[in-house]
């Protein structure tokens, strides 16, 4: 066992101090509505939005800010995190992902972490990469573990809003675990031209949970 | 049979079209005009809102595989302007290249530009490449919609081919303040799944700059109001820093286009400066 992997675990432990369990990126609003409803619903929308979403804009931006930051490429990690943010289609989801993004960059930097200079604002797949790079994890499982801290996290929330039991929940571990190589070796293949696809219908429920009545969750 | 004539077409259409509006003695004139190849602008008029109307015409009415429309629009300090066109675009089949449309739409401080193009209608088979880029300086004023329709249903056309890829780029001060990009082949999951187009035909969305909370709720209150059930129509509103984005997804062009009309006109006189007189042309 390697330090780096010890600390990937570190990273993706529900336990990082981001505040992660507090956002469920429209999964609450979709769930209201009864797009998503019991375990089959869940794994599909997961699966989809792990292989549409994820693996198509934060995968692939936390791939180049990886390389970037360890080439020492400070503008281009401000850059690619300008474009990801900008990226971010609602308010909920882009006050999400740079509350998270601060926060990871604020502890680093209490850790005494190397960071670019200026303290530029990262959002969370940036300052992932940021940290990953500063030890030593590999871009791949980099992105493997961000992937799994996201399918934890909303699995998390499916539990506690469909609500599904806990053995439901581990299933959708397994299943959606299984997928994790594939969309981090599609990630890997995306030229720079293809990041990033709008997901209409996925924008308009986040924010239709802006308003949403009852919520738990902040996204 | 359609009528496209991407068999016919001997060669490729490329128009450009460069524009520069300025404020001259309390009223915005159209001070420079480039254009080369079939994109043009009719004389523009004023009329009674103290903006400038102008209409971008393109007579071959469409888009083959190969053709490349490229506009650039600067609205220099003080003009007022609005864009519009008589036409729904028309991306039609290719075999070939794809047809290509950008548009660079550049607003000074204290100018105020409303993009307002009719709807662009994607052929089944269109290959549609399609890129937006707005350029604000910090005070300038923006209204802009943009509307996509999928085939055309009435004639049959479903759709069963082709691709669009449009990107669109807000910045103010060079810094990017919203990155879009639409991309799908027919046939994508995307088109049907609940994330993304729902089985809808035609997507929309209405951007307006500058806006803030106060704004955002008679839109929400509109939208609230006009949507009958998800499944008929779907639309929200959400602000992102002093960007204010609305998205909707519609059954039919005619639906999209009157509440993007309504938006149009609830928020025209808080960030214009006048009430709403919608352009004669979409009338007729």
């Amino acid at each position: 066992m390697n330090a780096a992997t010890l600390r990937l675990w570190q990273l993706i432990s529900p336990t990082l101090p981001v505040g992660a369990y507090s956002y469920s990126q429209a999964l609450e609003y979709v769930i209201e509505r009864g797009t998503v409803r019991d375990e089959p619903s869940t794994l599909a929308w997961l699966r989809e939005l792990l292989h549409h979403g994820l693996a198509a804009l934060d995968l692939p931006v936390l791939l180049r800010v990886h390389r970037a930051w360890t080439r020492g490429d400070a503008a281009a990690v401000v850059r690619l995190s300008r474009e990801l943010e900008a990226r971010r289609d609602t308010a909920e989801l882009r006050f999400e992902d740079m509350a998270m993004g601060g926060a990871l960059t604020q502890l680093l930097a209490n850790l005494g972490e190397p960071l670019p200079a200026g303290a530029p604002r990262l959002p969370f797949a940036s300052a992932f990469a940021v940290a990953c790079a500063n030890w030593r994890i590999s871009e791949d499982d980099a992105c493997a573990g961000f992937a799994w801290a996201w399918c934890e996290s909303q699995i998390a929330a499916a539990v506690k809003l469909v609500p599904l039991g806990h053995t439901a929940g581990q299933r959708l571990l397994l299943a959606l675990g299984a997928e994790i190589g594939t969309a981090v070796a599609a990630a890997t293949a995306l030229d720079d031209d293809d990041i990033g696809t709008t997901l209409p219908g996925l924008a308009i429920a986040s924010a239709l949970h802006e308003t949403q009545y009852t919520r738990l969750f902040r996204s | 049979m359609p009528v496209e004539a991407t068999a016919q077409r001997q060669r490729s259409w490329r128009g450009t079209l460069a524009l520069r509006f300025a404020a001259r003695d309390g009223r915005t004139v159209l001070a420079e005009r480039r254009h080369e190849g079939p994109l043009y602008i009719q004389q523009p008029f004023f009329p009674g809102d103290g903006v400038c109307h102008a209409y971008l015409l393109h007579p071959p009415g469409g888009l083959a595989g190969g053709d490349e429309l490229t506009l650039d629009a600067r609205c220099d300090a003080g003009a007022r302007v609005l864009l519009t066109t008589p036409a729904a675009t028309k991306f039609y089949r290719s075999d070939g290249p794809a047809s290509v449309q950008r548009q660079r739409l550049n607003v000074a401080a204290d100018a105020t530009l409303e993009w307002l193009p009719l709807e662009t209608i994607l052929f089944g088979g269109s290959r549609a490449a399609i890129e937006t880029s707005v350029e604000l300086a910090p005070g300038a004023r923006f209204i802009g919609w943009e509307q996509l329709s999928l085939g055309r249903p009435l004639s049959g056309d479903r759709y069963a081919a082709g691709w669009l890829e449009q990107r669109t780029r807000i910045s103010v001060a060079g810094e990017p303040l919203l990155i879009d990009t639409l991309r799908w082949r027919a046939g994508d999951r995307l088109l049907g799944a609940e994330w993304g187009l729902a089985g809808f035909g035609v997507c929309g969305t209405l951007q307006v700059f500058p806006a803030n909370a106060r704004l955002l709720a008679p839109i929400r209150e509109l939208l609230g109001a006009v949507t009958p059930s998800y499944t008929e129509l779907r639309c929200a509103a959400t602000l992102l820093g002093e960007l204010l984005v609305v998205r909707c997804l519609a059954h039919s062009a005619e639906r999209m286009r009157t509440l993007l009309e309504e938006l149009w006109a609830l928020v025209r006189s808080a960030v214009i400066g006048c009430a709403p007189s919608a352009p004669r042309i979409w009338r007729t």
